[in-house]
């Protein structure tokens, strides 16, 4: 026979409806998003993944000064180091056998002149010649006649061949002796003489231009595009829509970058003054996000775009050739520390290649750090996993407060409990029946919300990674891990939390139960109150009576509030960064030139009256133990701009007499962290083992970016420079009289406000939704404690009333004290919110390049409070109405 | 005397502690016969309740011991009780403790599920007048059909034996006679052994057995010869 007790289950849905209902839609809504996001993700992790095999992604790059030789792309392609020792004996042999051939042939040249005229004088004197115009007139003529075939005598004769073969010796003695001397310090500051094993590599041209994009046609630039061809076989790209370009004045551009500056299929737009037709929207397997430069802090959908040009098209365009070269390994390396290995060899072949071949390095990046590729699945990975554990949080809130309703209905229900456990029933079987409703609604959650999943939520979750990310397309996949998570363990945190309840519950005794003797602690007398009024004693009881329920609420009301301060706080922090940004930097215009000599190997100067010359150049600052998590940013170390500023700088003003040990740190670079001055820190290059060690003397009120500021005597002195050289200028106005060939880049207040702009467009309507989404949330949350304390009530609230207590008397006993705890804990939640929210924001921007505070406008903070607030008014409205029809018999019923 | 089925011996029992301790049951002994019809009688506070729960098996004596077929409760685990309460007892209280959102026949089938060998449902609900009213709820019923429903639900175990606990504390004159004689039908037609605990010194005319308790023992044990039945009662 079958449990009759089973069917009180589909009864007791039907009778409490409006409970479960709101239970159910929680479920449903959290694991239909959890659901959503995994499959989402899944979906477009199987697309990125497909992407890198089937468009070839590089697995790192590097970038060159100049086009690279057939033999030095031979020899890289090796992966193997270049004997740099035996190079610089080489050099050092042949230029020392110059010196000492020069000096040999000098010698030689003075001793048969010498000899020469030795002869010639002893003759004259033997003829008593004595006129000395005579001897000389002799001597040169002996010297024409014979000087050389005394040489050559002299060259053949065995003094001067043992001579030269004893100065070609000690020459070459000491060419040895002083590379062996510096070949020691390289080879130990680079690690060169280990053991290694090479990882040879194909190497693939992966040219680059970096040209002004006017995508409206209005003149003024609106984008940097990066234009690589079309025949490329690394790197390639997948098309969303159109095709590849065919003509030259025929273009491809990212999909996201269309989208965000409103160009479509069949639109114009104008690069370096042409105009190109754009035929496809694609997606670059290497810029699954448009990051420019690597240490970009944020990519930049707005102002960065990267495209595809025909080769002929590609070579009429003049801005500067990047010569960026892709490298792929023959052996793939298995996982991400053999990447790093291989990448780690690669670095020391690649260094020591072009050191023999003088070719210099200017950019080099393993794939697997690269921001441009990596971010979006990373991105999406966190997401997901930040998204569940939200999700989780909410789902084991929601199981506590099942577990209150369970403990509930147990009391209400104690005296059926003892008859049945007196009857023979046995604890297990009445655990199993108080725990069927919980599963029972959790698997209609998972059930339901899978389905949504699978479905409206799976794509809501890869348009918001389409709205950000330039991804290729994707399709619908299977999850296994998207079923577990959302079945499995929503189900085992609500089978746990509720199972510890029952089962402590369930210990009682029939005969306990059968007597409503459900206190564990027995008090012996009441709590003693304050000598208040009997209403305010009466409300204080209410409140000690639901305890365990305040508990929860608090928990949810935390968590509620911490991600209010999200939603509020996120557009803040970046309208305020953006607000401040024109703050932030010293200087309108930083121009970075390619070199400090133009073509002509004259020094660039400028007649901007508002130029200054600075010096400037990047090292790395460990993040070490400041990071929690890894995975996400540039990885690595912390870029810092180190600049040498002129004595009297109209732009950062420094003590005067600091020494080359001293620096300023920008205000970033110490909220960041942590650093104060008189700290000592150290930075190091980035692709030589070198350190150099400052004292912080002073901290420059600059949140724009992590720098470390010098005097330029200084810097000269530490990074061994000439006074003459320089790096770039500072300046007010824009700088118009320098060749554009030679400025590197130029950063403006803009691209520090990039980074705004597209945090914005990408999270900025989802965060409103998100903040009503919330208050839904928090309403909900407390509709079902509210709902529960009043129930727990009904029958005193029905005796109450028989009393003769007016409905809003009985509203301020029942609601007040609720309404008590609610405000007290969104401001409590609030203030924890808050500074957990600060805590969450320094600690993923440490491992983040750059820095950004996180702030919140005193409105949205009094306006957090608020939203949760009007989210039980309105429950409070609910609860009256329903206090309202609690009848007077239920106080005289035994059964109802 | 019936053959002896269930032995109370020496059973103590005091509640409280230090100057509150109040002993209740003060060394009880008496037997009752397979089939009896027997009576618990006495005044509040006389330990009634208190012997009834530990035959029970839902409360324990400080000493002595019950016996049920030769086999003593005090040396029964947790899960021996359950089980002893699940093959041989059906429990009937003052209050009906009707699961409010199972209808009469189900809340019935809840006794039913517990047995090996249970009484057929329909037949119990007819025997208890209750057919016309098995699917109703128990807020649909009255007081007496709510304790009818409770009845049937211990009935149908066909238990070896029906505890009830003031069965009719709560009912009418005319009601507590019709439920008295379901529980006499119960007890002749099904076999089971009956104790029940009453104050209603009327009801021990239809017993076979009464027992008689003041102060925590055994005042009076009498076998009565001469028993009426619950249509004859008067009180």
């Amino acid at each position: 026979m079958r449990n009759p007790l089973i069917r009180r289950i589909p009864r007791e849905l039907k009778g409490d409806f409006h409970k479960y209902i709101v239970i159910i839609i929680f479920m449903v809504l959290m694991i239909g998003v959890i659901s959503g996001m995994y499959v989402g993700h899944d979906s477009m992790l199987a697309a990125v993944n497909e992407g890198r095999e089937k468009l070839n992604l590089e697995d790192g790059s590097f970038e060159l000064s100049k086009r690279a030789s057939q033999s030095f792309i031979e020899d890289i392609s090796t992966g193997k180091r270049a004997d740099v020792r035996k190079y610089f004996i080489d050099k050092g042999i042949k230029e020392a056998d110059k010196e000492v051939e020069k000096a040999l042939e000098e010698e030689l040249n003075k001793q048969v002149t010498q000899a020469i005229e030795e002869r010639v004088r002893e003759m004259c004197k033997a003829y008593g010649i004595t006129d000395e115009e005579m001897i000389k007139k002799q001597i040169d003529s002996a010297m024409e006649e014979s000087y050389e075939e005394a040489l050559s005598e002299a060259k053949e004769s065995k003094e001067y061949k043992k001579a030269a073969d004893d100065a070609y010796k000690k020459a070459h003695e000491e060419v040895e002796k002083k590379v062996d001397e510096e070949w020691d310090k390289i080879s130990d500051r680079y690690e060169l003489e280990e053991e290694y094993n090479p990882s040879p590599v194909t190497i693939y041209e992966n040219f680059y231009r970096d040209a002004p994009e006017d995508n409206d046609g209005d003149g003024d630039d609106d984008a940097t595009v990066r234009l690589f061809k079309s025949d490329s076989v690394i790197n390639k790209a997948s098309f969303i829509k159109g095709r590849e370009p065919q003509t030259d004045s025929e273009i491809a551009i990212d999909r996201m970058h269309a989208d965000n500056v409103g160009v479509e299929l069949g639109d114009s737009i104008i690069v370096e003054g042409k105009k190109f037709e754009v035929v496809g929207l694609l997606s670059y397997v290497d810029y699954l996000t448009l990051h420019e430069s690597n240490t970009d802090f944020m990519f930049d959908a707005f102002g960065f775009d990267v495209a595809m040009v025909t080769p002929d098209a590609f070579n009429k365009l003049k801005s500067r050739v990047h010569f960026n070269y892709a490298y792929k390994y023959d052996d793939r390396p298995e996982d991400k520390i053999q990447k790093a290995d291989y990448a780690e060899s690669f670095l020391k072949a690649l260094i020591t290649q072009t050191l023999v071949y003088d070719i210099e390095i200017e950019n080099y990046l393993p794939e697997y750090l690269r921001q441009a590729s990596n971010f979006a699945p990373s991105d999406i990975d966190g997401d997901s996993a930040a998204t569940s554990i939200l999700c989780y949080i909410l789902i084991a809130v929601i199981a506590f407060i099942f577990a209150i309703i369970i403990g509930n209905t147990i009391d209400k229900e104690a005296e059926v409990i003892g008859t049945l456990r007196a009857s023979g029933y046995s604890k297990k079987e009445l655990i199993v029946h108080y725990m069927t409703m919980p599963i029972i609604v959790t698997l209609i959650g998972a059930v339901i919300g899978n389905v949504l999943g699978y479905t409206a939520f799976r794509n809501v979750a890869v348009n918001l990674y389409y709205n950000s990310y330039s991804l290729p397309p994707c399709h619908l996949v299977w999850s296994n891990t998207a079923l577990i998570k959302t079945t499995i363990i929503p189900l085992l945190l609500m089978f746990f939390i509720n199972l510890i309840v029952i089962v402590r519950r369930m210990q009682l005794s029939p005969l306990r139960f059968l007597r409503h003797d459900l206190t564990k602690t027995r008090r012996t007398k009441a709590r003693r109150l304050p000598r208040w009024s009997f209403i305010r004693r009466f409300r204080l009881r209410i409140l000690f009576q639901n305890m365990p329920n305040y508990l929860v609420l608090i928990v949810g009301v935390v968590f509620i509030e911490l991600m209010l301060c999200f939603a509020f706080g996120l557009p803040d922090s970046l309208s305020h960064y953006a607000d401040e940004a024109p703050d932030m930097i010293f200087a309108e215009y930083q121009y970075m030139l390619m070199d400090y000599r133009d073509e002509d190997d004259n020094i660039i100067e400028t007649k901007e009256p508002s130029a200054e010359a600075f010096s400037a150049k990047t090292l790395l600052f460990p993040r070490g133990a400041n990071v929690l998590f890894e995975g996400r940013g540039s990885g690595g170390d912390e870029k810092v701009t180190v600049y040498g500023i002129s004595e009297k700088s109209a732009y950062i003003k420094l003590e005067s007499n600091l020494t080359p040990g001293q620096g300023y740190i920008s205000s970033a670079f110490s909220e960041k962290f942590g650093l104060k001055k008189g700290d000592l820190i150290t930075l190091s290059e980035e692709y030589e083992n070198k350190s150099y060690e400052f004292t912080v003397s002073g901290i420059v009120d600059y949140d724009g970016g992590i720098a470390l500021f010098m005097d330029k005597k200084s810097f000269d002195t530490v990074f061994d420079k000439e006074k003459e050289e320089f790096t770039g200028f500072f300046s007010h106005n824009e700088i118009t009289d320098i060749d554009e060939q030679s400025i590197a880049t130029v950063i403006t207040a803009e691209d520090i406000t990039k980074v705004t702009v597209q945090l914005n467009h990408s999270m900025g309507g989802f965060m409103n939704v998100f903040k009503y989404a919330l208050v839904v949330l928090a309403a909900a949350l407390i509709y079902l404690l509210a709902k529960i304390i009043i129930e727990r009530n009904e029958h005193s609230i029905s005796m109450v009333k028989i009393l003769g207590f007016k409905n809003t008397e009985i509203g301020s006993l029942y609601i007040i004290p609720t309404a008590i705890m609610v405000t007290l804990f969104s401001i409590i939640g609030f203030a924890a919110g808050y500074y957990l929210m600060i805590w969450i924001f320094h600690v993923f921007m440490l491992q983040m390049d750059g820095y950004f505070v996180y702030y919140m406008k005193p409105a949205s903070m009094i306006l957090s409070v608020i939203y949760l607030l009007i989210g039980y008014g309105l429950v409070s409205i609910v609860d009256y109405i329903r206090i309202k029809r609690i009848p007077m018999d239920v106080a005289l019923k035994n059964v109802d | 005397m019936k053959e002896s089925f269930l032995e109370i011996s020496e059973v103590k029992k005091s509640f409280g502690e230090g100057q509150a301790r109040q002993e209740v049951l003060r060394g009880m002994n008496f037997t009752v016969g397979k089939g009896e019809f027997c009576v618990l009688l006495g005044p509040s506070g006389s330990g009634k309740s208190t012997l009834l729960n530990i035959i029970g098996g839902i409360d324990t004596p400080d000493s002595g011991y019950v016996s049920i077929n030769g086999d003593k409760l005090e040396e029964m685990k947790e899960k021996e009780l359950t089980m002893y309460r699940r093959k041989h007892l059906g429990y009937v209280f003052q209050m009906y403790n009707l699961i409010p959102n199972l209808n009469v026949k189900e809340n019935i089938e809840v006794g039913a599920y517990l047995s090996d060998n249970p009484l057929d449902v329909e037949e119990v609900l007819t025997t208890l007048g209750l057919q016309d009213h098995k699917y109703k709820y128990p807020n649909q019923l009255s007081g007496g059909q709510q304790q009818r429903v409770s009845i049937g639900r211990a009935v149908v175990k066909n238990p070896d034996i029906l505890l009830c606990d003031e069965p009719t504390g709560a009912l009418d004159y005319k009601t507590s006679k019709e439920i008295l004689g379901l529980i006499e039908e119960c007890n002749s037609k099904f076999g089971s052994t009956v104790i029940m605990v009453t104050h209603n010194e009327a009801i021990k005319y239809m017993a076979d057995h009464v027992i008689k308790l003041r102060d925590g023992v055994v005042r009076h044990n009498d076998i009565n010869s001469e028993k009426i039945t619950a249509a004859e009662l008067e009180w």
